[in-house]
């Protein structure tokens, strides 16, 4: 009886235990949004084309960094890529889970990655930025681009939105004509990333930066600090209420849905504007780079970049692929499966630019030779996080401007140590 | 209770082999044994593993080795003001979300039992909400917060109150997340309460009935006693994973705005997986773990669960 | 419950009106949110925004279940996510129950009873966002990350203490002399409880196994670090990884979060009988 009992269980729970997985070739971690997607194509192709067996992992966006973080800190090696949001690459840098790319690059007789890719793009594959080896190359080119509904800036009296001040004036008209069911600017106001990302492009606009040139002060409460913020909030004055909680995707719903004029976002939404299924705004939103403020503007730069794991057993397979996959004619396969490419050839290929939907090309192209990387610093999620409490209690209206600089400041000297 | 191993049952003496023998002679330590078990091998490697990393600084880098800082980590507890704040929250959390789940689902439950005892099928529809996944829960509720376009605006609008940007909003964040909690989790208290209004003895309430006792004094004095185990446990289970709540403000809020909706596991998880900042996310968990056993023994030996 | 004092008929009629009413209201507000989420699965994406809202759909799609579950491996999601559902709940719910048995009928010497009782519970207070690094460790260490087993194995460790506990409690609310009864007549002790409790604890099995089932197929944070492919994660990464960086797929995530639903209602309607009857006996009585 006993035995009986005891056996059916044993079958019942080995039956239901189903084998583990059978590791491939090599292994990449992806997030499962477009950009996943493409890779996720790509390596289907290199698989048929070599006979290798590319393993994909794809894990929620917001969950993707933690996948990365805690192989690397385990060692386990159970990636072999990863694609990384080009924020992080400092943090893996730097705590030793990327493995430099020099010597591949030398083992195939190249010094590094050709020339057509976007200067901007290699930079930031660097670590340190831009003077550092190559930890990783760009997959996906993304940069913050502005976005606006020209008839109704037109009707607000602003034919195109060179500066802040432009926006400012037409919003502060379209919002007050709206009744509080239509708004001239909306941004991402949620508490951490989001708010810190769509502050970042005025913040630099007014030529203010986190950091001065060698990285020695902290440099938030500042007069140009202070004069980026002032728009800030007058920019939020004209935005809906309820904006301390959007993200990218309540942001770009409320043009798609022609609730509002402008707002800052990342190239995705093109597409999504010109999708009768998605949007009421078909044909109807423009597009341009950033504002300028005091300074020319410059939006933040998102690139999603490939890097090999150091505990990784395949790094050699590892690196052929990523060469093949950012190849030129790969990143136009992967530009026309909706990922904005890394190269000047692709950006100005006449086969892509003349279709509609690679119409923002230029604009793209021009944003992200002009844009800025997130402060490089291996505690940015920390930094990030400070930076951003402070800048949605200001928003909300808790602390005055003037506070959230004076706390930011503090915050972000103490988590460094720069005093 | 029984006794048997003291003798009061004399084995069968229709038995089959040893082996047989042999279980049957051990079976309340084989009973018990596959449980204590797994619960060993999967609590104590993390305890274990969670103390030591609690007094170590812990760098990301696997090479770099562990610093050992002794109490370090408990000491900065003190003076981290983020940490202060997701505590406070947690606690009001925790407090409003339980009490308001409670009377509603002690409320709801009697009324059920009270005036419709036969209609299981709407009893069951009002469990619906406990079976949905969190987070398919949460991403709903953030449609229905929606200012510009969520439904709860439009009814504001119909009914001609100011349209509201709730979870949006610093004074409502906190209120918006209790609400969605309430919605899915008061269910689970009215399913235990219709357990033990089932349950009720039935002749104590007709000796009240013919003493003349009101059914508030009824209610009072022979419900809320004889409900007094069931209460303990289902709020002794809702505290418990109320202070672990997560996926709710994870999508409604991220914490914001203003820190308002920042609770301990969020916090956590920003120290742990953002920070990468294991050993102070050690400390800070111990010290949760800490206060769960604390409240909950104090609140079982006062309602005398363990017995 | 009781019959309450005579009154007049007519108060008595307020009074189940009144009940009534606010029985209705309690059901409007729970099902609404279930409501919307099934309506918005079948809405263009433009139309959920619509101003004002579409109370019903006004041009009906099914794009939505064709990007779940043609499109994106929602469909092997379920699957995987049935199995570990069913597999955490047959183990919890067999060891839980023999578990529950011992505590609820030996003695053990030295209080063990209590205290293995207050072990088991207190080892589901542990926030579980910490102890995911060093299962991660462990299940790495096992060579058994991105399997079904491992979930089995870790949902398991959570749901025990619970499953545990409930048939701790109905055990003991069960008489005692059927089983000396069954063993006066020749059955072994492992009989009397197979053959005598097991059957009349029916419905607390039927209310545990539910609340194990609902458990295990709703869990997220564990998944989403123990699993990787689709060949083991369940649904509820499935619809996180619909929330990206730049969109949220409200469509895709109403139909997959409606369509996780429907096993679980179902399942619960069949066993309504038994879920209350089960936790009413004991359950809960400690």
């Amino acid at each position: 009886m006993v035995r009986k009992f005891c056996l059916a269980l044993a079958v019942a729970a080995s039956a239901l235990a189903i084998a583990g997985a059978a590791w491939a070739d090599f292994t990449i971690l992806v997030p499962s949004s477009a950009e996943g997607d493409g890779l996720r194509a790509a390596a289907a192709d290199y698989s048929k084309m070599k006979g290798t067996k590319v393993e994909i992992v794809q894990a929620p966006y917001a969950n993707v960094f933690e996948q990365a973080a805690n192989a690397g800190a385990t060692k386990s090696g159970v990636f072999d890529i990863i694609l990384m949001d080009d924020p992080w690459i400092p943090f893996f840098a730097e705590n030793g889970h990327l493995e430099d790319l020099t010597p591949y690059f030398k083992n195939a007789g190249m010094e590094g990655p050709d020339d057509d890719f976007l200067s901007k793009s290699l930079a930031i594959c660097r670590n340190p930025y831009n003077t550092g080896p190559y930890v990783c190359l760009p997959y996906v080119g993304n940069a913050q681009m502005f976005f606006y509904d020209p008839i109704k800036f037109k009707e607000a009296g602003v034919e195109t939105p060179k500066t802040w001040d432009d926006v400012l004036k037409a919003s502060k008209a379209l919002t007050e004509a709206g009744g509080g069911r239509y708004f001239g600017y909306v941004f991402r106001g949620g508490q951490g990333n989001p708010v810190v990302a769509d502050f970042m492009p005025i913040f630099w606009s007014y030529g203010a930066d986190l950091f001065n040139a060698d990285r020695s002060k902290v440099t938030i409460d500042t007069p140009e600090g202070a004069a980026a913020m002032k728009t800030f909030m007058a920019l939020r004055d004209v935005s809906p209420k309820g904006v301390e909680s959007y993200n990218a995707n309540e942001v770009g719903t409320a043009l798609a849905a022609g609730t509002a004029a402008s707002s800052i976002n990342w190239p995705d939404w093109v597409a999504t504007f010109e999708d009768p299924s998605q949007s009421r705004m078909v044909g109807k939103i423009s597009h341009s780079p950033i504002p300028a403020g005091t300074k020319p503007g410059s939006s933040e730069i998102g690139h999603w970049t490939m890097g090999i794991m150091t505990a990784s057993k395949n790094k050699q397979e590892a690196f052929d692929f990523m060469i093949w996959a950012t190849s030129p004619e790969q990143i136009k396969i992967s530009a026309e499966r909706g990922n904005p490419p890394v190269r000047t050839s692709t950006f100005t290929d006449p086969e892509l630019t003349k279709q509609e939907q690679f119409r923002h090309y230029p604009v793209l192209m021009e944003a992200i030779q002009a844009s800025t990387p997130r402060p490089r610093h291996p505690k940015w999620p920390e930094i990030e996080n400070a930076f951003g409490i402070e800048l949605s209690k200001a928003v909300a209206g808790t602390i005055t401007p003037e506070e959230a600089l004076k706390n930011s400041q503090a915050a972000v000297e103490e988590i460094t140590g720069l005093k | 209770m029984l006794e048997s191993d003291k003798g009061t049952l004399t084995t069968p003496p229709r038995m089959g082999g040893g082996l047989e023998r042999w279980a049957e002679r051990h079976l309340r330590i084989l009973m018990l044994a596959p449980t204590v078990l797994i619960l060993l091998a999967l609590t104590i490697f993390p305890s274990l593993y969670m103390f030591y990393a609690a007094v170590h600084k812990i760098s990301p880098n696997p090479d770099l080795p562990w610093q050992f800082v002794g109490p370090g980590n408990f000491a900065r507890l003190l003076s981290d003001t983020q940490f202060h704040v997701a505590l406070r929250n947690t606690a009001v959390f925790t407090i409003a979300a339980v009490t308001i789940e409670f009377l509603l689902g002690l409320g709801l439950a009697l009324l059920l039992d009270r005036f419709i005892r036969r209609l299981t099928f709407l009893k069951t529809v009002l469990m619906i909400p406990m079976m949905l996944p969190p987070i398919a829960v949460a991403i709903t509720w953030k449609i229905i917060y929606e200012p510009q376009f969520g439904v709860l605006n439009e009814i504001m609008f119909r009914l001609g109150l100011p349209l509201q940007a709730w979870a949006g909003d610093v004074n409502l964040a906190m209120f918006s997340i209790i609400v969605a909690d309430v919605w899915q989790w008061t269910p689970f208290i009215f399913l235990l309460m219709l357990a033990g209004l089932a349950s009720l003895p039935v002749e104590p309430y007709e000796a009240a009935v013919l003493d003349g006792a009101s059914s508030w004094r009824q209610f009072w004095d022979l419900t809320l006693p004889f409900l007094k185990p069931v209460i303990a446990i289902a709020l002794l289970l809702r505290v418990m994973d109320a202070l672990r709540l997560f996926d709710l403000v994870f999508i409604l809020t991220g914490g914001g705005p203003a820190d308002r909706t920042k609770v301990l596991s969020l916090y956590i998880y920003q120290v742990a997986y953002r920070f990468a900042d294991t050993g102070y996310a050690a400390a800070i968990s111990l010290f949760v773990l800490f206060v769960t056993i604390v409240l909950s023994t104090w609140f079982m030996k006062r309602m005398r669960l363990a017995e | 419950m009781a019959t309450i004092r005579t009154r007049s008929r007519r108060r008595e009629m307020l009074l189940r009106l009144s009940a009534y009413l606010v029985i209705l209201v309690a059901l409007v507000l729970t099902l609404f949110p279930v409501y919307w989420i099934a309506a918005n699965s079948f809405k263009f994406d433009i139309d959920i925004f619509a101003v004002p809202p579409e109370w019903l759909p006004r041009n009906p799609t099914l794009k939505h279940y064709e990007e779940a579950f043609i499109e994106r491996p929602f469909l092997r999601y379920a699957l995987n996510s049935l199995l570990v559902a069913a597999g955490t709940t047959i183990v919890s719910v067999a060891f839980g129950t023999m578990a529950g048995y011992a505590l609820a009928r030996f003695s053990y010497p030295w209080q063990w009873r209590k205290q293995v009782s207050f072990w088991i519970l207190s080892t589901r207070m542990m926030p579980p966002i910490v102890s995911i690094i060093p299962l991660y460790l462990f299940f790495n260490y096992f060579e058994m990350l991105n399997t079904k087993s491992a979930l089995i194995i870790a949902y398991t460790a959570f749901n025990l203490p619970f499953a545990t506990w409930m048939m701790k409690s109905y055990f003991q609310d069960l008489p005692v002399e059927l089983e000396e009864a069954a063993m006066v007549d020749g059955d072994t002790r492992w009989g009397a409880f197979l053959h005598v409790a097991l059957p009349l604890a029916r419905p607390g099995l039927a209310a545990t196994a539910i609340f194990c089932l609902i458990i295990s197929w709703n869990e997220f944070l564990l998944s989403l670090i123990i699993t990787l492919t689709e060949q083991s994660q369940t649904l509820p990464i499935g619809i996180a990884g619909r929330v990206t960086q730049y969109k949220t797929h409200w469509g895709e995530i109403s139909a997959a979060g409606f369509m996780a639903c429907v096993p679980i209602v179902i399942f619960a309607f069949i066993v309504q009988k038994h879920l209350v009857r089960g936790l009413s006996l004991g359950a809960v009585k400690g």
